[in-house]
């Protein structure tokens, strides 16, 4: 018992020391309380003309000769992409958003040389309308509890001492410390974490079956194949803090006696490619990930392999077989991964927003975890707010918030003069909710039966502009595309129900084609192997159920009360209202548009291929669309 | 009674049918008959009665198997095949545009390191721009793998490209997002602009013009990027047009 114990505490130290040593604390940004500007290089505020103001930034500190004593730090997303660019000035916090490189010079001068606040520069509230100068008092990010995004958008995601001044990988060094595997998968298991890919199998459940399972080899890999058109929240995870996902997988190759591990990522997020590989180097280098990791005896390497566009790879069998270099096709379910994964061998499949999750429970303890969400849903979801809301960008919320605090209180409602219609959850794996349910709370079981489901976490926001035919179809076009073709049921289901939507959005579909649809949708779901498949005609359900009137108006009364589907609608000028300006018919790329300059103008029907351009530039709204029959009856005479 | 499979659910076959004769001569109680451990119940291909293959090997079988079990490989045994492999293989190969093989040092270095055929196609196209025909013959030599085997997963995954593409890669994001916000009207704007359809490449190699499945920058909806990491946001087919216009007379 002594012996054990000298030699626990020998080990303690020894790890401890370890900690120590792999942290530079001269390498780490100053804290919060320092005089330092955050500039949020995230993807979006990259692509808003951040390396610009980042120049712009750099210039006016030499000029100024603050270089040495300022210092800019490059952090991951902050969020709030819609406001891109962003800076952020400390020690007081004052977020500017949406800033130009000519507005640097001033903010220097009053905020980092002086301690005021640029007035004009400042939040705009929309709900409120009211100026908001603090980063922290914004409605958007006080009303979310960040567990997964803690310290996104605070640290520099290219610097491990960063992540190591915040308490990174000391989650890690308890779990070596305390070298009891069972315990943590006892306490992942208490916890209530469920896997935030989707599905939300219970992650403690999964590594325990994983450890049980005997091979030569144990896997542990990452899916960070974000397919979900509309969702980018495994990418801010990706990018913004990748030391967090390789903490939470060390910890779980840890507990599952894991060898070796993967991390699958999307090709089209080269950023988060570089930011991991950077990131393993690091960890490589300072001993926290290889061999003997902090001197414990445990050793174990992750390597990223990036996927190749096909959305079906995000399935785990289909992933496991791209992974081995074949063709990404999922095979049945009945042979589990965590006994026959990757090269046959027991592996643990995980999503990167699970992963990331681990480290907050080791830390904080399986209680702090099982406090926050509902009885069934532990935790917190990111989910990526999109669509026609004022605020778009990445917010984090425990599970069981209601769909309205998400899209009204944090998202800030719908945009100016715009009227809610529905959300979409899920991705082409979901459905729409409509506004009878936005007091739905967010939890798995909740979405399931609504309909929809959690998915990754793609929330997208549609206003009366968006015709529920059309992006049903949207989503059936992607997963007709997607269907990887082994089962029958979903490579030609999927197309014939394809099919059908079209003929409807043409004005051409009968009552018959409601009900076969319903009915194909039905054998689909039975007859596919895995989740795409079985979930692919969600969204056509879900707005059959919820939308039905707006089906029927186009089949019954060949009407696009959105006026999206061009078959039935048309573009006019309103006499009354046209001024002759020649925008339009500069802009038709149809040659469509005729009329004398200060006459009213008129659209060649024969030539219109509704491309929508004259509507978008005509300064005087004096192009409506017709749709119903006698629209269409018109165009067609003409 | 015969029933179907040994998974003793008990669906019963009607007297009579084909597969009642087949079934009925099974005992079903004597399960251990197709237990694969000892050798029974594993494949054989069927003969017809001149002792030559039925089999076509149109491969769906080995597409189809729910628990992938099944693996179609090039066997070289078969030497008498119905055409001369040589002579198709030279046919191909002066039908390919000429590439530098000594750019593909650095895949097969690649290979050597231990990378798999994924990323080998990655470092192919980072290099070439596509995937050569004789460059995933090379993989395939390298890699001791069928060429069927290399080029279809090269088939499969949409991000590969088997054919040259352009100077500049106009890729108009397809997401949700960007939906909602009208790329499909970007997306066609673009195809009239450049006279080329979604997937195709301009005749003077300058321009391919592709849909991607959302690159995350919803938030700037409709997105579209050009090249790797120049991504403009909130895009109108006007815009987007003139976009085209800028790198045209950039390149004049």
């Amino acid at each position: 018992m002594a012996a054990s114990e000298t030699t626990g505490s020998a080990r303690q130290a020894r790890i401890g020391e370890a900690l120590k040593a792999a942290f530079h604390a001269e390498l780490a940004s100053p804290g919060d309380d320092a005089v330092k500007i955050r500039v949020c290089a995230g993807t979006t505020c990259n692509a808003s003309g951040r390396a610009a103001l980042s120049d712009a930034l750099a210039a006016e500190l030499e000029k100024r000769g603050l270089s040495d004593r300022v210092k800019v730090v490059l952090t991951g997303c902050h969020g709030l992409c819609q406001e891109g660019p962003i800076v952020v000035v400390h020690p007081q916090g004052v977020f500017y958003p949406r800033l130009k490189a000519s507005d640097i010079a001033e903010i220097v001068e009053t905020s980092v040389v002086g301690d005021g606040i640029v007035e004009r520069l400042l939040y705009v509230d929309a709900a409120s309308g009211e100026r908001v100068a603090l980063e922290k008092d914004i409605p958007f990010y006080k009303r979310q509890t960040r567990i997964v995004r803690d310290i996104n958008g605070f640290i520099d995601p290219t610097s491990i001492d960063d992540y190591l001044a915040r308490g990174g990988y000391r989650a890690l060094a308890q779990v070596l410390i305390d070298d009891d595997p069972e315990g943590v998968i006892d306490e992942v298991e208490r916890s209530g974490l469920r896997g935030r890919g989707g599905a939300g199998f219970p992650t403690g459940k999964k590594w325990r079956f994983c450890r049980q399972n005997p091979g030569e080899r144990h896997y542990v890999i990452c899916n960070g194949d974000e397919g979900d058109p509309g969702a980018f929240m495994d990418r801010a995870v990706l990018e913004d803090n990748p030391h967090s996902l390789i903490e939470g997988m060390l910890i779980a190759a840890f507990a599952i006696g894991g060898d070796e591990g993967y991390i699958y990522v999307r090709h089209e997020y080269p950023l988060a490619v570089a930011r991991l590989r950077q990131a393993l180097a690091q960890a490589r280098e300072r001993g926290l990930l290889g061999d003997d990791i902090l001197g414990s005896g445990f050793s174990f390497d992750i390597r990223i392999n990036q996927g190749a566009g096909a959305f079906v790879c995000g399935e785990s069998t289909a992933l496991t077989a791209s992974l081995e270099g074949r063709r990404g096709m999922p095979r049945g379910k009945h042979i589990r991964t965590v006994a026959h994964g990757l090269w046959g061998q027991p592996t643990n499949l995980n999503n990167v927003e699970s992963y990331a999750n681990v480290p907050w429970i080791v830390t904080h303890g399986a209680e702090a975890f099982a406090a926050i969400g509902t009885a069934t849903s532990k935790g917190t979801k990111i989910f990526s707010l999109t669509g026609k809301v004022r605020n778009t960008g990445l917010v984090e919320v425990p599970m069981g918030a209601t769909l309205r605090e998400v899209i009204y209180d944090i998202g800030g409602g719908l945009r100016e003069g715009r009227e809610f219609k529905a959300v979409q959850l899920g991705g082409p794996s979901g459905g729409c909710l409509p506004a009878e349910l936005l007091d739905e709370p967010v939890d798995f079981e909740s979405l399931t039966a609504a309909g929809a489901m959690m998915g990754s976490g793609g929330m997208v926001v549609v206003d009366d502009t968006t015709c529920m035919v059309d992006f049903a179809k949207f989503f059936l076009q992607f997963t007709a595309e997607e269907s990887c073709g082994k089962c029958v049921p979903c490579r030609i289901g999927t197309t014939r129900m394809l099919e059908i939507l079209e003929r409807i959005s043409a004005g051409e579909g009968t009552v018959a084609d409601v009900e076969r649809l319903e009915r194909l949708a039905d054998d689909v779901i039975e007859g596919s192997l895995c989740a795409l498949g079985g979930s692919a005609p969600n969204p056509v359900l879900t707005t059959l159920r919820y939308f039905r009137d707006e089906v029927m108006e186009h089949v019954v009364n060949r009407r696009c009360p959105a006026k999206v589907c061009r078959p039935l609608i048309r573009y006019t000028i309103d006499p009354e209202a046209c001024t002759g300006c020649h925008l339009c018919l500069t802009a038709c790329p149809a040659h469509a548009i005729s009329g004398e300059a200060k006459q009213v103008h008129v659209i060649d029907q024969k030539l219109c291929i509704k491309c929508d351009t004259c509507r978008q530039v005509c300064k005087f709204d004096a192009i409506p669309v017709e749709t119903g029959i006698l629209a269409v009856a018109e165009g067609r005479q003409q | 009674m015969a029933r179907n499979g040994g998974n003793g659910k008990g669906r019963t076959e009607p007297k009579g049918s084909a597969l009642y004769e087949v079934l009925k001569g099974i005992d079903f109680e004597k399960r251990e008959l197709l237990d694969k451990t000892k050798g029974v119940g594993l494949f054989d291909l069927v003969k017809d009665r001149d002792g030559g293959y039925r089999c076509y090997a149109c491969t769906l079988c080995e597409r189809t198997c729910p628990v992938d079990c099944i693996e179609i490989d090039y066997c070289p045994e078969f030497e008498e095949l119905p055409f001369d492999v040589e002579a198709e293989r030279a046919a191909m190969q002066a039908m390919q545009p000429e590439i530098d093989m000594k750019l593909f040092d650095g895949v097969i270095a690649r290979i050597r390191e231990g990378a798999g055929l994924i990323e080998a196609f990655h470092t192919t196209q980072e290099t070439y721009g596509y995937l050569p025909r004789r460059a995933l013959e090379e993989i395939a030599a390298e890699m001791k793998l069928p060429f069927s085997r290399v080029y279809g997963v090269a088939s499969f995954y949409s991000q590969f490209r088997l054919k040259p593409v352009g100077k500049h890669i106009i890729s108009v994001c397809m997401g949700t997002a960007c939906h909602v916000a009208g790329a499909p009207l970007i997306a066609e704007a673009l195809a009239q602009e450049l006279d080329i359809t979604v997937g195709e490449t301009t005749p003077d190699l300058q321009f391919t013009l592709q849909t991607v499945n959302c690159i995350g920058s919803c938030a700037l909806a409709p997105a579209v990027r050009v090249g790797e990491d120049e991504t403009y946001g909130r895009v109108t087919p006007q815009q987007a047009r003139k976009l085209v216009r800028t790198l045209r007379k950039k390149e004049a």
